[in-house]
């Protein structure tokens, strides 16, 4: 039974639809001649489930169709003003999805930047209280010479200087 | 759908209004039966059909013919199409038991079915499907695409096509039963 509903499932959708590969289709057509139950149900959905559409005309277009569509797009024309055509040429090129990626970059490029900046500064105020620790452990001398010039640089300098 | 020449698919993008009744003249019949299966009403069916062409006409500027126009126009027809009908439920307009009871005519698939009762019974199953699974079946059953053409147009997975096909013809079987049942008791 499971056997049959493995079977029947194919015949539901890719069997009947005629999608189903090679192999499959005469694993299931030998089933088929081996089963009145599975042939009975390719019938049913034969006779009840596909042939219905099958049958179904085309329905003829309206005529009416053309003339309303005609009729929007002449107005459209009327009312546009000179640079529609050129907006509507730029709205194809801003279009959302494909900024998504630019604006990702954009946003890295603006963290990691943001990230390298602040790494600096710190080790900017750090070389400069070392520098200052230093010049205070050589006492006042160290510090008039600060105080003299401060044109030459950090504390260091001074102290090599 | 007919095929359309790349030449008559610029000068339409570029507003050329006759250029752009030949596309309508090679796609009209597609997106019209397409709109009027899966709203199941003329009257909708208009409506959906004029917004499918209006879309087309305005998008066909930015198309870049990197996809082929017929699964591009597919997509929007049956994108638009299942939008409305799922904004827009309506009552069944032709009761299934009208197709498939006693009113029915006997041995009604055997038989040469008459092109009107043909017409209701089509309304009335295309009724009792949800607008994604009659989207499926009226590509597939009555257009005529393959799975692939499907799924690209619904933009689904080849596995959804084939279960929402397959969920549309127990719904049908199912119903035939249900219909047979009530009729004998």
């Amino acid at each position: 039974m499971k056997k049959c509903g493995h079977f029947k499932d194919l015949i539901l959708a890719d069997y009947i639809d005629g999608e189903l590969d090679k192999n499959s289709t005469r694993g299931l057509e030998s089933h088929l001649l081996d089963c009145s139950d599975c042939r009975a149900f390719l019938k049913e959905v034969k006779d009840n489930a596909a042939r219905p559409w099958k049958q179904t005309p085309r329905q003829p277009v309206p005529e009416e169709l053309w003339g309303a569509i005609k009729q929007r797009i002449e107005h459209e024309n009327e009312t546009a003003g000179p640079f529609a055509d050129f907006m509507d040429k730029l709205k194809g090129f801003i279009v959302f999805p494909r900024m998504v990626p630019v604006f990702a970059s954009l946003m890295l490029m603006f963290f990691a930047g943001s990230i390298a900046l602040n790494t600096i500064q710190v080790q900017q105020t750090q070389a400069k209280d070392q520098g200052e620790y230093l010049v205070s452990l050589l006492g006042p001398a160290a510090s008039s010479v600060q105080a003299e010039d401060n044109d030459l640089g950090t504390p260091i300098e001074h102290y090599f200087l | 759908m007919e095929d359309i020449a790349k030449d008559t698919l610029i000068r339409a993008s570029q507003g050329d209004v006759q250029a752009f009744e030949e596309v309508y003249k090679a796609s009209s019949s597609f997106v019209y039966n397409v709109a009027l299966r899966v709203v199941n009403n003329r009257e909708d069916a208009l409506e959906v059909a004029q917004e499918v062409f209006m879309i087309i006409y305005h998008k066909l500027k930015t198309f870049r013919f990197e996809s082929s126009f017929k699964t591009w126009a597919y997509r929007i027809t049956a994108n638009h199409a299942i939008n409305f009908a799922k904004k827009h439920s309506r009552a069944k307009t032709v009761p299934y038991e009208d197709a498939f009871g006693e009113g029915a005519v006997a041995n009604e698939f055997e038989a040469k079915i008459d092109q009107e009762h043909h017409s209701r019974l089509v309304e009335s199953l295309l009724a009792e499907l949800n607008p994604d699974q009659r989207a499926c079946v009226v590509l597939r059953d009555i257009q005529g695409l393959s799975y692939e053409e499907i799924a690209r147009a619904l933009n689904i997975n080849i596995n959804t096509v084939r279960s929402r096909l397959k969920r549309s013809r127990e719904k049908l079987l199912s119903l035939k039963k249900t219909i047979q049942e009530a009729g004998r008791s």
